[in-house]
């Protein structure tokens, strides 16, 4: 009898420096990781990945996972793709708040707001069914 | 501080510090018209950030030990002004960042806000102390050697030297340290030098600051016991001066000494250094 693998997700935000979509693509990544799914999933530091970070590209390779992009450039998805292989899922948040939202001026936490809130909880609901598509998936096999 | 400047932060997702970064660095551009530069989209659209990078003075600011953005300006050749680790800050306050959530608490977001201060104003201390009033001789003399296309150039009086490669000038109590040329020539092009503290007293043998190039990072092995009492600020924004003149312009900070009577014992005199740099490049030579 084969041992069933532990499967974990991992959820890779852009960074987030250029725009609003992208500060809410990492809150709503942290709350999955935070609140959501605490032990299912596992975040890169996309940075870092791109440094040539070995261990997030192996875990990239090996484990499925859902980018999350604040805009349509996708660094976060291509950068899996060029470095780990295809994405398990991506999730675009400027399809969720719309293009001119998501490319207003990054905000820093502290200011955040009810509607910035509501946000990020879209996201994340956008991520979560996401995970739980995957997570059916990989049970079937 | 009031010039404008290209921030480029780390913003790793994955650790207390690096969502600090990102605190830092907003912080840094509301208070300046300073460009903010996405270490990722940086890295795969080079071109939307060229011409602030290359215009403005740049500041990194790292989350880790892994220091992603300094790799990233180095990768990029980029010329840094100034930069900062925040783990290493935090540590250095005694200030504990929580390894079981990111989410930032009042602790967190006041530290960010004293480190954003700390960068801006180190920047404009360093500018303050650029000169050092007391007079060096400039070195005209200098004992050589030369192996294959290398050559070694030592000065041969008025310096002392330790087997660290770091030099020692005196002027009557005060001295000017700095590194030598083997030093500058097998770190090659230097990036960045992060000075010693001004005010700060230094034991023999302290760290004196450490040199970054695309190479290697090399800790300054203060030679005597001394106070900072005034650093290169020039090094800042040419910290190839260490490159180009290790003994004059690329000098590293300036010390009152404190006990140099006792501690002359254990420097090295021209004589004695040459003996240890031949050792060196015979050693570690590679054709």
């Amino acid at each position: 009898m084969s041992e069933a693998r532990e499967v974990k997700f991992g959820v890779v935000s852009c960074s987030g420096e250029e725009c609003l979509g992208g500060t809410i693509s990492r809150l709503a990544t942290r709350k999955i990781m935070d609140e959501i799914q605490p032990d299912k999933t596992v975040t890169i530091c996309l940075p870092l990945f791109l440094a040539g970070g070995q261990e997030e590209r192996t875990f990239a390779k090996e484990f499925p996972t859902i980018a999350v992009d604040g805009c349509n450039k996708a660094c976060a998805r291509r950068a899996i793709e060029k470095y780990s292989g295809a994405v398990s899922a991506a999730i675009l948040v400027s399809d969720l708040i719309g293009d001119e939202m998501a490319e207003g001026p990054a905000l820093s936490t502290r200011d955040l707001t009810a509607e910035h809130q509501k946000m990020i909880d879209k996201t994340t609901l956008a991520i979560s069914e996401e995970y739980d598509v995957l997570i059916k998936a990989e049970q079937v096999k | 501080m009031s010039s404008k400047y290209a921030v480029l932060p780390c913003n790793g997702l994955d650790k207390c510090a690096g969502q600090i970064t990102k605190e830092i660095a907003l912080a840094i551009c509301e208070k300046t018209e300073s460009d903010l530069i996405c270490p990722v989209l940086y890295q795969v659209a080079e071109s939307k950030y060229d011409t602030s990078v290359k215009e403005n003075p740049l500041l990194v600011i790292d989350g880790c030990g892994m220091r992603c953005a300094s790799k990233l300006a180095a990768a990029k050749n980029l010329k840094i002004q100034k930069k900062m680790t925040v783990s290493a800050e935090a540590k250095e306050r005694g200030c504990v960042l929580p390894t079981d959530t990111l989410r930032l608490s009042e602790a967190e977001r006041k530290l960010a806000v004293e480190l954003a201060a700390e960068l801006s104003k180190e920047t404009e201390t360093a500018k303050e102390d650029s000169g050092a009033e007391t007079v060096y001789q400039t070195p005209n003399d200098f004992a050589v050697y030369t192996r294959d296309k290398f050559i070694f150039r030592v000065p041969t009086e008025g310096f002392y030297f330790t087997e660290n490669d770091c030099w020692l000038q005196v002027s009557g109590n005060r001295a000017r340290i700095g590194v030598t040329d083997y030093v500058q020539q097998s770190l090659s092009d230097i990036m960045f030098f992060t000075p010693p503290n001004l005010d700060s007293e230094l034991e023999q043998f302290d760290e004196a600051g450490v040199i970054e190039s695309g190479k290697a990072v090399f800790e300054v092995i203060c030679p005597v016991s001394g106070k900072v009492v005034a650093v290169n600020a020039e090094l800042a924004s040419a910290p190839e001066f260490i490159n180009q003149s290790p003994y004059e312009k690329g000098w590293i900070a300036e010390l009152e000494l404190t006990n140099f009577a006792e501690e002359v014992d254990f420097l090295l005199t021209t004589e004695g250094y040459m003996k240890i740099l031949k050792k060196k490049v015979d050693d570690f030579h590679v054709k």
